[in-house]
């Protein structure tokens, strides 16, 4: 009777650490899907205009998430899967330029517009600012505008 | 009349602006400069496309190698196969000074072979994996496209669309020259 009960035992233990693997492999599996569209998101399709390999589904691309695929696989980091395509494709294949040399300029370029609009409205504002206001109409009418109010007034109350 | 900075500033912008267009449209977008240029040819192992001989790129140091991708189904890769067929035999078996290699990329093994027998091609042609591995090595970014690879394993040019017989000439000749230039 203990030597059954403790067969069932074991043979319980290995059904749960049957599962619990299957459930971290399909973990693993989920996250490895991830991964593979986050870098092949980075990477433009050699055959398309404009579309990255993630959006493409061209012979080219869908070669391209494989191999990614494979190397994360490997073991391979992120960094090391962009090198390897830039290096048969060069920085062309990269959808965003990198942020140093060239490709730190492209980069600056938005930001140094937005600074430079920025100047260019807070000094036009400071301007605005500076300037001497009109003087204010007067609220009470002169003696010219009197004399006109009065003349319409008849005017209205004869029916013109 | 003397205008004023803000105009010459706009008319400058208005100008660059123009400059890029213009620049734009004298340049192809497909054509990129291959990083390999001057770099050594990854090395890759085939087999003949029907079976039997296996290639190993490395091995074939000593002699520079016309390296074509085509397919099939590539309507552009008709036009050049008798000329890689044509090279092939001239600098190929009469002289032995150039090895000539086709490799069919995302193509089945009965259409390759049909479309190479249709085409009359005898010179050494194998299939890339389903994988692309070749293929993705040598950054392709369709068919046909050449590379000359020197007697050392370096790739001396890449050719993208098909190859004409003065570009195929052309190249030969300056492999050879390099490798005269050398000594």
């Amino acid at each position: 009777m203990r030597r059954t009960t403790a067969g069932l035992i074991a043979i319980l233990a290995c059904v749960a650490a049957a599962l619990a693997a299957g459930s971290a492999w399909a973990m693993s599996e989920q996250e490895l899907d991830q991964r593979v569209l986050e870098i092949s998101d980075q990477l433009r399709c050699p055959t398309c205009q404009a579309i990255s390999v993630k959006d493409s589904e061209a012979a080219f691309s869908r070669q391209i998430r494989d191999k990614v695929r494979s190397m994360l696989r490997e073991g391979k980091t992120e960094e090391e899967i962009r090198a390897y395509f830039v290096s048969s494709y060069g920085e062309w294949i990269l959808r965003a330029p990198k942020k140093e040399g060239v490709g730190l300029l492209l980069w600056s370029l938005p930001f140094a517009a937005i600074v430079l609009a920025g100047g260019l409205i807070a000094w036009r504002l400071r301007r605005a600012t500076q300037k001497p206001r009109p003087e204010p109409t007067p609220a009470t009418p002169d003696d010219a505008g009197k004399a006109r109010i009065e003349r319409d007034l008849r005017r209205f109350e004869r029916g013109f | 009349m003397i205008r004023s900075w803000k105009f010459w500033l706009v008319l400058a912008g208005i100008a660059v602006v123009v400059g890029l267009f213009a620049y734009g449209f004298t340049v192809d977008p497909k054509l990129v400069q291959s990083p390999l240029i001057g770099k050594p040819a990854p090395d890759f192992t085939v087999t003949r496309l029907g079976g039997g001989e296996t290639l190993h790129l490395a091995e074939l140091r000593g002699t520079p190698v016309i390296l074509n991708f085509w397919a099939s189904w590539c309507v552009a890769c008709r036009d050049e196969a008798a000329l890689l067929e044509k090279a092939h035999r001239r600098y190929g078996l009469e002289s032995g000074d150039v090895r000539v290699i086709g490799i069919a990329i995302q193509d089945r093994p009965e259409a390759a072979r049909a479309f190479a027998e249709r085409y009359g091609k005898t010179y050494f042609l194998a299939l890339d994996g389903e994988a692309g591995d070749i293929a993705l090595n040598y950054g392709l970014y369709g068919v046909p496209e050449t590379f000359f690879i020197d007697r050392d394993g370096v790739i001396h040019h890449k050719q993208v669309g098909p190859v004409t017989w003065e570009g195929l000439v052309t190249q030969v000749n300056a492999m050879a020259g390099q490798q005269q230039a050398k000594r």
